[in-house]
């Protein structure tokens, strides 16, 4: 391990960051199921069972108020994982490989959303289909916010050198456009969509500023059971439904983490 | 390169033909998405921007954005925004240069771990960060009481409601961007200019002002546009925070939809407001910031 002064001084800065981030959910987890005041901290804003130190009522009252909820979020960020692998699998390799007039135009248009505002974007779609706010626009939204993630990873891989020497191979060797495609390419980007499904999933199942207002009536998506249970429930229960949030979310960036480090350090994260 | 040369030996009108067919076929699908829910959302936006909301007969007008300027809460919204944005986006660029440098730089144990770390909150919506002040530094939370268990004293209590809180809040979400963004550009860098400086008997902080910031600033600048376009339009802390006397341009867009009766003209015009300020913002730095690295090339 390195030990001179510009090492020492951004391994304490990195550390004091990842205190930042990392207290504030341990106090999270903490809240959801640990009787506080038994720690010595006052227990006004934390309900409960006091005389158990551990109590898992906050998850089976999240379960039985929310549940559909959190179903309707999953099932919207697999849908998502789906239309994002059909639209941006096939046009990332058209722009990549084979550019044509107005792919470079298609191509910033793609990753667009991700420097605007999610509340114009949610304007917008809202003042244009009005009519059909529901499930059908709250999905919508999310595809404007998760395409951009797999378009990137799946344009960043292609553009490593193996996957089109590959391809010039199979071309030289008489294989057309689509043989190429399906037995060349896709096969050789297993990983890039893997890692793309995940980032979209962790994207959908987080994503709140587009989609809340896109929605209407019941089942919302997850991050609005967090926004109803902090407006409206204890401090215990919106505890719980956070740790609920952080179970399913951490798992998949984790995920990302392992499979790929570089494709991961070329996105510039959107909202 | 030989290989790519080889795909000259087709025939010349079939290699045409698919270029220009099958590459458009293949974007279709994401070229219909784009097109209906990119830009013909935002056209309507803009001419729902440009009517007013009692008389659309009227025709277009640019009374809704002047109202933005003329309505003193709305004047404010748009002020504090780019304020907030500016020094979150300054703060996060600043601060995350620390563990880009580590990351990019340095060879250690745990490297993947401590970045995987600092890039978990990279899809919490600022909702939840809010609620991670409430609980970290709120009247009761768990800083303060902690404190009080030391001093006596409920020292930092209800911070998280203040203008430093909100800039801790913002700061938690944009340190992924941040760090990911600079950690892209600083593994472009040449490390060999820094030895030179170094065997030219440069000390830590003259390598660092002399050699390394201006070789970096274009990184610097990419990186305070994303982190500042972010923080722009987010408002999901305040949504939970909510300070009475503290108000964002988005959270006014957003309560404007949220609670009816509602003006459309003036929520649009204030989202197109943001979007130009957002988009004019990064455009204009990436220009300067590729500029700035053609010269250091």
């Amino acid at each position: 391990m390195p030990r001179n002064a510009g090492f020492l001084f951004c391994l304490a800065v990195t550390a004091a960051l990842m205190a930042l981030i990392l207290l504030p959910l341990l106090a999270v987890v903490l809240g959801s199921c640990v009787n506080v005041s038994l720690l010595g901290l006052s227990s006004d804003l934390w309900s409960g069972n006091r005389h158990e130190l551990l109590d898992f009522s906050a998850f089976g009252y999240i379960l039985e108020h929310y549940g559909d909820w959190a179903f309707f979020s999953l099932e919207l960020a697999l849908a998502c994982v789906v239309i994002c692998l059909l639209a941006a699998v096939p046009a990332g390799y058209a722009v990549v490989r084979h550019p044509f007039p107005g792919s470079g135009v298609l191509e910033e248009l793609v990753l667009l959303p991700l420097s605007l505002p999610g509340i114009t974007l949610s304007i917008a779609l809202l003042s244009t289909y009005g009519e059909l706010r529901g499930p059908l626009l709250v999905l919508a939204g999310h595809l404007l916010y998760t395409i951009p993630f797999m378009f990137k990873v799946v344009t960043a891989t292609l553009r490593s050198f193996d996957v089109a020497r590959l391809e010039d191979a199979a071309r030289s060797l008489g294989a057309s456009l689509f043989q190429r495609l399906f037995l060349v390419v896709l096969p050789n980007l297993r990983h890039a969509m893997t890692i793309g499904s995940l980032l979209v999933f962790a994207v959908s199942w987080g994503e709140f500023n587009v989609s809340f207002l896109l929605n209407r009536g019941r089942p919302q998506t997850f991050p609005a059971v967090l926004y109803d249970t902090y407006t409206n429930q204890s401090i215990q229960i919106s505890s719980a439904a956070t740790t609920i949030f952080l179970a399913i979310v951490i798992p998949a960036l984790i995920a990302v983490q392992w499979l790929g480090d570089r494709e991961t350090a070329d996105l510039e994260q959107g909202a | 390169m030989p290989i790519r040369d080889s795909s000259c030996a087709l025939p010349a009108n079939r290699v045409g033909e698919r270029r220009t067919v099958a590459p458009l076929l293949l974007c279709l699908p994401l070229l219909l998405l784009l097109l209906a829910l990119l830009l013909r959302p935002l056209a309507h936006l803009l001419h729902q921007s440009l009517l007013l909301t009692d008389a659309p007969t009227a025709g277009i007008t640019l009374h809704n954005y002047l109202e933005i300027a003329a309505v003193p809460r709305y004047r404010r919204a748009l002020l504090w925004s780019l304020e907030l944005s500016l020094a979150v986006a300054a703060g996060s660029t600043a601060i995350c240069l620390a563990p880009a440098w580590l990351f990019t730089r340095y060879r250690f144990p745990g490297k993947r771990l401590m970045r995987g770390i600092l890039t978990l909150p990279m899809t919490f919506s600022g909702m939840i960060v809010g609620f991670l002040m409430v609980i970290m530094l709120g009247r009761a939370g768990f800083v303060p009481q902690f404190l009080e268990s030391l001093t006596g004293r409920p020292l930092l209590s209800g911070v998280g409601y203040q203008f430093p809180g909100l800039v801790l809040a913002y700061l938690y979400f944009e340190i992924p961007r941040a760090t990911l963004t600079l950690e892209s550009a600083l593994a472009k860098l040449d490390s060999r200019l820094e030895q030179a400086a170094r065997s030219l008997g440069a000390g830590h902080w003259q390598r660092f002002r002399l050699v390394v910031l201006p070789t970096i600033w274009p990184a610097l600048l990419s990186t305070f546009a994303v982190t500042f376009s972010v923080s722009l339009g987010s408002f999901g802390v305040l949504l939970v925070l909510s300070i009475r006397r503290f108000t964002l341009l988005p959270l006014e867009i957003f309560t404007q939809y949220l609670a009816p009766p509602s003006d459309h003209g003036i929520a649009a015009a204030m989202s197109l407001t943001l979007l130009t300020i957002a988009f004019a913002t990064g455009y204009g730095l990436r220009r300067l910031a590729g500029r700035g690295e053609i010269r250091h090339a």
